[in-house]
């Protein structure tokens, strides 16, 4: 059973503000609780079964020229800079 | 004009010149002003379709070669990106996104000259099974105007079975195709994962969606198959297909095939209008020279909070690019500390998505992982051998798509877990990359029901045999609206 103080923890870890967003938090905790039922399916010993992707597989690496220009669909460019927030 | 047409005839129609695509789309065009105010099925309408329409007419005249739709409208999820056209995923969020290129499936389409009539609506980024997440308003069902449509690919089941386009596409991470179809009643289907391109779609959950075609009869799907199935050395996940044609030899029905009844998917809870459909499909399966049985799937009890699991995992890393930096929306910068920011510019999801971000955090985080991700990969594990396993002795096995009718808009919204268990039919495919179509059977109270058929991976062409000889045995009332 996770609790609530939890789950406002990881909210806070993603960035997400549920300061006074209470029914989310309770929400969320009812379906993490939901996913207990994980427990009694008996897949202990089970291996983790992936699917390998091998390098050959991957297209080249190599540049594709983009006809339009991205830069411009930008409110705040100057050139070829682009203006970052400035944050605290 | 005749709206109601499928793909193949409108195809035939334009070809031998009995109607002209311009005037096809336009009659579409008015349609969707006539109808759609009540169904919000849209959430943009392409102004220049009777244009685009006129100028594959134009090629048709000239002698020019023309692409195999003739000039077909077609709706897309709104989660597709189609280039210089908003691409909204039904959020607030992306509510002024123009998508910078083509996806990879809208190429393909371009190239055999279809017409993008409009962008469809759909939970907020493909989050839910009712198309009520959408930040832009429900969209309604056509059957009955106070029910839900389905989800998450809601507007595109709409859109077709409403006659607002001939076909559409979808995206299905854990039914989202075929749940809606079912709902709608027209056929929605998941192909085998890979087989068709992922790139241009907006990710959810990379590991187990698929774009898929929602269209009027099974035909139709082949022929849109046919066009989207391959290789794209943009989606490293996808397979070659071969080049099959799946029109071919579609005919050819199911005598002497095998078909687990998939039992898991058939019990408590399942409404019992649903349950007789399925007993009656399996009925005529029979009466088609299949021979059904009872299986199980143990792990099919656990499969949706496996799925959840999962998704959510995969949605809380694919969202995290939504921080108002890489993509976002205009919105005062200067004086925020950073993290502050990111999260004041959050608050723009839905209630769904942000419930979704932070499970997608809270499973695989530290101390967590072990109970939930872990467990939930090892459930998709198991659940794949079982199946496995089942189509050593089955062709194909069959199930209801959703175990019970669409219900009234508003009615489940508060409720995640009943939400949640809507999915236990569907999920299974996605987890095991299984092909799966929901096939439009009966009518009940004046709602539809879909039956869905599955086969192992990279039987498409053998599973769209059965969907169509299944679908020979039904005729069903037209919409009533």
């Amino acid at each position: 059973m996770v609790t609530e103080e939890e789950i406002e923890q990881v909210s806070k870890l993603m960035k997400i503000d549920v300061h006074d967003h209470k029914e989310f938090v309770e929400k969320v905790h009812d379906m993490i609780n939901f996913f207990d039922i994980l427990d009694s399916a008996g897949v202990e010993d089970e291996e983790v079964t992936m699917s390998d992707l091998p390098l050959s597989s991957l297209r080249e690496d190599k540049h594709i020229p983009f006809e339009d220009k991205l830069i411009e669909k930008l409110n705040n460019y100057k050139g070829s800079f682009v203006r970052a927030p400035k944050m605290v | 004009m005749n709206l109601k047409i499928s793909a193949l005839e409108f195809v035939d129609e334009v070809k031998n010149g009995n109607i002209s695509a311009e005037d096809f789309v336009s009659a579409t065009i008015d349609r969707i002003k006539d109808v759609d105010e009540k169904l919000h099925a849209f959430l943009q309408v392409n102004s220049k379709a009777v244009e685009q329409a006129r100028e594959v007419d134009k090629k048709i005249k000239s002698g020019e070669k023309v692409g195999g739709c003739f000039g077909m409208p077609i709706s897309i999820k709104d989660n597709i990106c189609i280039k210089h056209s908003k691409t909204t995923c039904a959020s607030k969020m992306l509510e002024n996104f123009v998508a910078p290129y083509d996806a990879t499936v809208i190429s393909k389409l371009k190239q055999q000259d279809a017409i993008f009539v409009g962008k469809a609506n759909l939970d907020e980024f493909a989050m839910g099974l009712t198309t009520e997440f959408s930040a832009y308003g429900p969209s309604r069902n056509p059957w009955n105007t106070d029910y839900v449509p389905g989800g998450s690919s809601g507007g595109s089941a709409v859109s077709v079975s409403a006659f607002e386009c001939i076909a559409s596409l979808g995206s299905d991470t854990g039914g989202s195709v075929r749940n809606p179809a079912s709902f709608c009643s027209t056929v929605g289907y998941k192909p085998t994962y890979g087989l068709i391109s992922r790139y241009g779609l907006i990710s959810y959950a990379n590991s187990i969606e698929q774009i898929g075609p929602i269209t009027r009869t099974v035909k139709d799907t082949a022929f849109l198959l046919n066009i989207l199935a391959g290789l794209d050395p943009n989606d490293n996940t996808t397979i070659d297909n071969g080049k099959k044609d799946y029109l071919s030899g579609i005919d050819s029905g199911i005598e002497g095939k095998k078909i687990g009844i998939i039992q898991e998917m058939m019990g408590d809870g399942i409404d019992s209008s649903v349950l007789s459909a399925t007993n009656d499909a399996i009925s005529k399966l029979e009466g088609l020279g299949a021979v059904c049985e009872e299986t199980s799937i143990d792990m099919v009890k656990y499969s949706v909070a496996s799925y959840y699991t999962i998704a959510a995992t995969e949605a809380g890393s694919n969202l995290a690019r939504y921080d108002n930096l890489r993509y976002g929306y205009d919105f005062p910068v200067e004086g925020f500390e950073f993290n502050s920011y990111i999260s004041k510019a959050r608050t723009k999801f839905g209630p769904e998505v942000i419930r979704r971000m932070i499970l997608g955090g809270f499973v695989p985080s530290s101390g967590h992982a072990g109970k939930y991700f872990l467990k939930a990969l090892k459930v998709k594990s198991k659940l794949t051998k079982e199946v496995t396993e089942a189509f050593k002795k089955y062709d194909y096995l069959v199930a209801p798509t959703v175990p019970i009718l669409p219900f009234k808009i508003g009615e489940k919204i508060d409720d995640p877990i009943a939400l949640f268990l809507v999915d236990i039919n569907t999920v299974m495919s996605n987890l095991t990359g299984i092909p799966s179509i929901s096939v439009p059977y009966a009518i009940s109270n004046g709602l539809p029901i879909g039956m869905q058929l599955l086969s192992k991976q990279n039987e498409d062409k053998s599973l769209l045999k059965a969907a169509h000889a299944l679908e020979t045995t039904v005729k069903l009332p037209e919409v009533p609206i």
